[in-house]
């Protein structure tokens, strides 16, 4: 009995003199003894600061994901999915669909001649700004605002100034009606775009030139090399990666045309086809014909095709963040 | 040779400013004042016709005869470009508001505050910069039309509240700011969220900026979403510019006033754009992916 009260005393003295350490620490360094609660503190903090984001991006954008697959298996109409089973018809009726076909061809015809056209400008008006001329910062600003302004706005001008009796027919002595004749209004487009984005494109082109080091011009200027080969053997070669950036971006960029081909067409998609993309496509068969089955079909392929182009890119360019 | 006297040697070799070497100077100059007259030339031509008559508005001459501001009066009134515009400002100031909050919240969590799975909750993030709207049209529409949202403005600001692009940009900024700052905070006794609010975030002020710039112009300049969630529905809830692309269709010879609105859907992305130029040209380069 003794010996145990012993014991126990020595047992709580022990603990308490434990306890006493514990203190005395906690009071020199608080960190350290409460090391777990800090960091489920910090954690439950994280997921508090995550969540609500994390809730956006769950609902409208990884939710709509899946939720788009599984419409385009079905017929799905205004009033949300009809009788009928699931099945791959959506798919089949996109992928036969000569108006998707001629949707296609329209888009790769646009991007083929706009992304070298743009590259172009935005590197030349680059290479003018680059030159150390006064008053650069307003040059630089007053290429880049048509890339800011409105698309809408852009070509509701565009298609003011191009008009039969417009600016542009007073001026070259014609009356062609660009956006509405079928035969032009693909290169129309291309002209207004490639006025409003090779601002944004000088921009990158600005930064990669910023980023060459002026050590190689000095030694070409030591060898007395003319400023076009200085161009076309160290400048245009170091722009490589800018150069890859801006093509898979604004190539990319350049397939999920909309805004442009609905305004001029009036949302129809004429003339004659003419200015269908394959995201109009989408478009008009969800609000138009309310076949929002197809639409959704459309929706996955443009996906598809998209996220092919991206990864062949990712594969063959690497990553854009290199420029 | 070392690469100052290489440096000072080419300095030596390069000519006088001789007469070509003006005459380049002159002509980069006219080069540069010609590209830019040609880029002003269709919004100065769109600025004049808004205020000519209808008749006036097909001629060539730059300057109105004679001058009237009637095209302005009718896209304020009878067009009602007063309420698109106050829709606009109101859709775009919320969207903006709650992007910096919701941008930032997650962007601070995913770049300082340690968490199980943050890496994987951080890929998915990244995995949402890959979908491409055009797939979420339906879907989104179809979710809206049963939650009843179709046609007003809640729907539109939800889908909005935050992007993939804001959250990653607002945390690759939040990673340069050095450490002592919150552990100064901590020090003084603030929890998470106040070292977040009052400390972090005023530190982030110029992510912010550029963060603004890009969201108040991208929310303003929005066509399609509007298009889809607004298009089919009651003009009062109409944007600026689905408002303009309604007039352009409507009344497509009304050259004045269709220039006048599209002035009205510029100007104020105009305004933001002199007035924070800095941060919209380094904003628009480390954003990058937002184009």
């Amino acid at each position: 009995m003794g010996e145990w009260s012993l014991r126990a005393r020595e047992r709580a003295e022990g603990r308490s003199s434990e306890l006493m350490s514990a203190i005395s620490d906690a009071v020199r360094t608080p960190a350290r003894s409460s090391m777990r609660g800090v960091k489920l503190r910090e954690a439950l903090w994280g997921y508090g600061f995550a969540g609500l984001p994390m809730a956006v991006f769950g609902v409208f954008f990884l939710y709509p994901l899946a939720y788009a697959v599984y419409i385009s298996f079905f017929h799905w109409g205004i009033l949300g999915k009809q009788s009928g089973g699931a099945g791959t018809f959506n798919y089949a009726k996109v992928l036969h669909d000569p108006v998707y076909h001629t949707a296609l061809k329209n888009v790769a015809e646009y991007t083929i001649g706009v992304v070298p056209l743009e590259m172009g400008l935005g590197l030349s008006l680059a290479l003018l700004i680059n030159s150390k001329i006064r008053g650069r910062n307003f040059f630089r600003s007053a290429f880049y605002f048509p890339s800011i302004a409105s698309s809408v706005a852009i070509t509701t001008i565009a298609i003011y100034i191009l008009n039969s009796d417009g600016l542009f027919n007073h001026i070259i002595g014609s009356s062609t009606p660009w956006f509405t004749t079928a035969s032009t209004v693909t290169w129309a487009i291309v002209g207004l775009n490639a006025w409003t984005t090779s601002g944004t494109i000088m921009l990158y082109y600005l930064a990669g030139l910023q980023a060459i080091s002026t050590d190689v011009y000095e030694a070409a200027a030591l060898d007395n090399t003319s400023a076009w080969r200085t161009f076309r053997k160290i400048t245009l070669p170091l722009l490589r990666p800018t150069h890859f950036f801006v093509l898979v971006v604004f190539g990319v960029g350049a397939l999920k045309i909309f805004d442009q081909s609905f305004i001029v067409s009036h949302g129809t998609g004429g003339p004659n086809y003419a200015t269908y993309t394959p995201v109009l496509y989408i478009y008009r068969a969800a609000f138009t014909t309310f076949d929002f089955g197809l639409a959704a079909a459309a929706g996955v392929v443009f996906f598809v095709i998209i996220f092919i182009l991206t990864i062949i890119q990712r594969l063959t360019v690497g990553r854009p963040e290199a420029a | 040779m070392t690469l100052q006297t290489a440096a000072a040697a080419a300095e030596t070799y390069v000519p006088g400013r001789d007469r070509a070497d003006v005459l380049r100077r002159l002509l980069l100059y006219v080069l540069v004042v010609c590209v830019a007259l040609l880029f002003f030339v269709p919004f100065v031509w769109t600025l004049t016709t808004s205020f000519k008559t209808i008749p006036d508005s097909v001629n060539v001459n730059l300057i109105p005869h004679p001058w009237t501001t009637s095209a302005w009066h009718d896209v304020w009134t009878q067009y009602d470009f007063k309420t698109y515009i106050k829709n606009s400002f109101f859709l775009a100031l919320v969207i903006t508001a709650a992007n910096i909050v919701l941008g930032g919240l997650g962007g601070y969590a995913f770049a300082r505050l340690k968490f199980p799975g943050r890496e994987v909750l951080f890929l998915l993030v990244l995995g949402t910069l890959m979908i491409p709207d055009q797939l979420r049209f339906i879907p989104v529409f179809v979710m809206l039309t049963n939650w009843h949202l179709i046609g007003g403005f809640t729907g539109y600001i939800l889908i909005n509240l935050v992007t993939a692009v804001n959250l990653f940009f607002m945390r690759q900024y939040f990673l340069t700011i050095p450490k002592d700052f919150e552990e100064a905070a901590k020090l003084d006794g603030a929890g998470y969220f106040k070292t977040f609010w009052r400390v972090m975030l005023p530190l982030a002020l110029p992510a912010i900026s550029a963060l603004i710039i890009l969201q108040f112009q991208g929310t303003w300049n929005d066509f399609t979403w509007p298009l889809i969630l607004f298009g089919q529905g009651n003009p009062s809830h109409y944007t600026v510019q689905l408002g303009l692309a309604t007039l352009g269709f409507q009344y497509s010879t009304l050259w004045p006033q269709i220039c006048a609105g599209s002035i009205i859907a510029i100007l104020p992305v105009l305004a933001v754009f002199l007035a924070f130029q800095r941060y919209f040209v380094s904003g628009v380069v480390s954003a990058g992916v937002k184009g």
